[in-house]
């Protein structure tokens, strides 16, 4: 057979008017760690290019490790083809520099505290060296809910491209995002940032920037609220989980998806509510602060209000 | 006239350009991976000589502006300028009901195009998004809508109605519409030509064996069933959909996997069919292989996958009162002797007489596959939906085009 001739395609357009590029062709990630995972599966998925940093090449080894085992989950369980797969993994790459996201239209952080880190100035830092790597058209986003964007954008050049970019994780498949404006943040990098989400099929919830946002502040009340009424005797763990799975239609009850945020997260995220708030209700309860002593942080340490086997899957019986 | 022929999916644009007079294909391709990374143009000219023209194809806009680019180049094309397109037709997936038969594009057809999005939301907007770029990049050349549905709208309502309550047909439009029309419509003519009889005193059965597969009974001309319903999962096993199916089976599975409504539309649009059964592949020739070296699952899926066309060729022969002409189309219709002995085997009490030795080693051809005495005539016909289609058009644009080429 005759060998196929191969040329750019640009030379055969009609109008020569400069063409727009495909908007949010690559998107890079800091911080791979299960939100940074399930982001990078969506926008894949979406036919969108993924890099992911890791601070070294065991982590970036891990993340892939956990990607491949959450779509080998989806396979199995019929939502996903191995075909599929494969074309997703080739979309992402993991990188141990900041200068590979130099074409990237987003770079969003998702950075994981360790407990007792301070997440200020850590994602300022992340913030500094996205900005110095990127073009000045890049949107920064956090992930965090609790940390202002304005603040960790206040030392960038252009501060105007900066948004927080909030993805529920507790549910597989949450469908929602939040998205919240800084001080300095423009109306063309938040339009387009709603363009992204819209493209990765989620709906984007405009918030104004308030620490917890709507997600994270109802939840570490209602999981407070768990806690008081299992140390008052009024229900087992299981069965307050069970009603509030049942009545409300919950995935998971608030101490399961409390298992699942992991616990030392729950503690920081209080914490921020809590000195910007000043009021009590968002001090964590004992019974968090406790576990969270003991390292019990949930699924992360296999045991949390619960117990896990190495899957992930919650052991019964053998509770708090 | 020239005609060029638009088959716009959700991420790719095939075409081809033919002069309707002459049947001559100037050149056809296939815009792919549109809107997505790594996307690009292959473009076959008439002599064979293949082009892979690669970069960024944002949308299906920038896509078809490429093609017409193509086609108007001195280096790959074929025409002078645009102006030698004289008519534009399209592939439209589901015309529901409003549609039976193909139609110039108006600003009415496309209202009324919009309202059966809900019956095909992958491919109908894709669809339309095709239009829309043409009418933006030649406004003043006609178009027109060629349906995969509407060769099918002349089912009679017993035929068509499911047995669900009444009042989701009248809410929803749920209802057996089935696919491949044009495809069926064309193979069924060109059989006739062939045989030199009217297509209107036949009863035809064809069969479209491709990966997606359907099959259809024509008596008088005119479709009066076909294999697929409101989506293309019913009917005959699939590279990858289950086909015909206990609906109990699927409620008992989403129970018992706890799987939600898309996961349980991906378990049986994508890991079902010959995939599901045989765990090799969705191509029939490597699954044939597999048989061949005697894998037991391979076997398994190939006898289910002819049984369940033999079953139906039973089914519409009663539907039809009687059976005068079988046609096999599609991947595997024209290229499979195997599967098509094997679903014509054992007929004779019928007054089919398959042959053999005709049969064997046909592919890619029109052939007539019966025995001569056989009262049932057999026959394999390679596709031809986009002639139709741009016939289709030429009929429609006739009317109105002044100076037709």
């Amino acid at each position: 057979m005759a060998e196929m001739i191969v040329e750019p395609i640009e030379n055969y357009g009609l109008s020569k008017e400069s063409r727009p590029k495909i908007l949010f062709s690559k998107i890079g990630i800091v911080g791979c760690g299960s939100v940074g995972q399930d982001l990078a599966i969506t926008a894949a998925k979406h036919g969108i290019e993924v890099v992911f940093l890791e601070r070294n090449e065991e982590l970036i080894q891990r993340s892939f490790k956990e990607i491949k085992r959450e779509l080998d989950h989806e396979i199995n369980h019929w939502g996903l083809t191995p075909g599929e797969k494969t074309a997703i993994l080739s979309m992402i790459r993991g990188t141990l520099v900041y200068t590979d996201f130099h074409d990237c239209e987003l770079v969003i952080e998702t950075i994981k505290m360790k407990h007792g880190q301070s997440g200020h100035e850590m994602r300022r830092e992340v913030f500094l060296n996205i900005e110095k790597a990127v073009r000045k058209e890049c949107i920064i986003a956090t992930n965090s809910s609790t940390i202002a964007v304005t603040e960790l954008s206040s030392e960038l050049k252009h501060k105007e491209r900066c948004v927080s970019l909030h993805i529920s994780t507790t549910a597989p498949g949450a469908s929602v995002v939040e998205l919240a404006k800084g001080l300095h943040t423009s109306d063309e990098a938040y339009e387009k940032v709603i363009k992204f989400v819209k493209l990765i099929e989620k709906i984007a919830i405009p918030v104004t920037e308030s620490p917890g946002l709507v997600s994270v502040r109802l939840f570490v009340v209602l999981l407070n609220e768990a806690c008081a009424t299992l140390m008052e005797g009024v229900s087992s763990m299981e069965n307050i989980d069970l009603t509030m799975r049942c009545s409300f239609n919950m995935p998971l009850g608030p101490f399961e998806f409390a298992d699942k945020v992991g616990l030392d997260k729950i503690v920081r995220w209080m914490k921020n509510l809590y000195s910007e708030f000043g009021t009590s209700r968002y001090i964590a309860s004992p019974m968090i602060k406790k576990l969270v002593r003991a390292n019990r942080l949930g699924r992360i340490t296999g045991i949390g209000f619960y117990k896990y086997d190495d899957e992930g899957n919650k052991i019964l019986e053998e509770t708090l | 006239m020239n005609i060029l022929v638009l088959n716009c999916g959700s991420s790719s644009i095939k075409y081809q350009l033919i002069n309707i007079e002459t049947h001559r294909l100037f050149a056809k391709g296939i815009v792919e991976k549109v809107g997505m990374k790594g996307s690009f143009l292959r473009h076959e000219k008439e002599n064979g000589e293949k082009v892979k023209l690669e970069g960024e194809v944002i949308d299906h806009l920038t896509g078809i502006e490429y093609v017409l680019g193509v086609l108007i180049s001195k280096k790959h094309g074929c025409l002078g300028s645009l102006s030698e397109i004289n008519a534009v037709g399209h592939r439209m997936v589901h015309g529901g009901e409003r549609f039976q038969g193909s139609s110039l594009i108006t600003e009415e057809t496309i209202k009324d195009f919009k309202a059966c999005i809900p019956l095909a939301p992958l491919h109908n907007p894709a669809n339309l998004k095709g239009v829309q770029a043409m009418q933006y990049m030649l406004p003043e050349i006609p178009q027109v809508a060629v349906f995969d549905t509407a060769f099918h709208q002349t089912m009679p309502a017993y035929a068509y109605m499911y047995a669900l309550p009444y009042s989701l047909y009248k809410k929803y439009g749920i209802r057996r519409y089935g696919f491949h029309g044009t495809s069926h419509y064309y193979v069924a003519r060109r059989a006739c030509e062939i045989l030199g009889v009217s297509m209107e005193s036949m009863r035809i059965i064809t069969c479209h064996l491709g990966n997606g597969t359907s099959m259809a009974a024509i008596k008088n001309g005119k479709s009066i069933d076909t294999s697929m319903g409101l989506t293309p999962v019913e009917g005959l096993i699939m590279g990858t959909r289950t086909g015909d199916m206990d609906l109990g089976v699927l409620t008992y599975v989403m129970e018992k996997e706890e799987l939600n409504i898309s996961v349980t539309s991906t378990l049986v649009n994508k890991h079902s069919g010959m995939l599901g059964i045989t765990g090799i592949s969705s191509d029939m020739r490597e699954i044939e292989k597999e048989a061949e070296a005697g894998n037991e699952r391979a076997i398994l899926g190939l006898d289910m996958f002819r049984y369940r066309i033999k079953k139906y060729i039973g089914a519409y022969t009663a539907a039809l009162g009687g059976l005068d002409l079988l046609i096999f189309t599609g991947g595997i219709g024209e290229n499979d002797p195997v599967t098509r002995e094997l679903c014509c085997a054992e007929m004779e009490y019928m007054g089919l007489e398959f042959d053999p030795e005709k049969n064997a080693g046909v592919r890619g051809k029109e052939m007539l596959l019966s025995k001569p005495s056989s009262r049932v005539k057999v026959m394999t016909i390679p596709t031809n939906e986009e002639l139709v289609i741009a016939e289709h058009t030429y009929r429609i644009v006739s009317g109105l085009t002044v100076n037709p080429a």
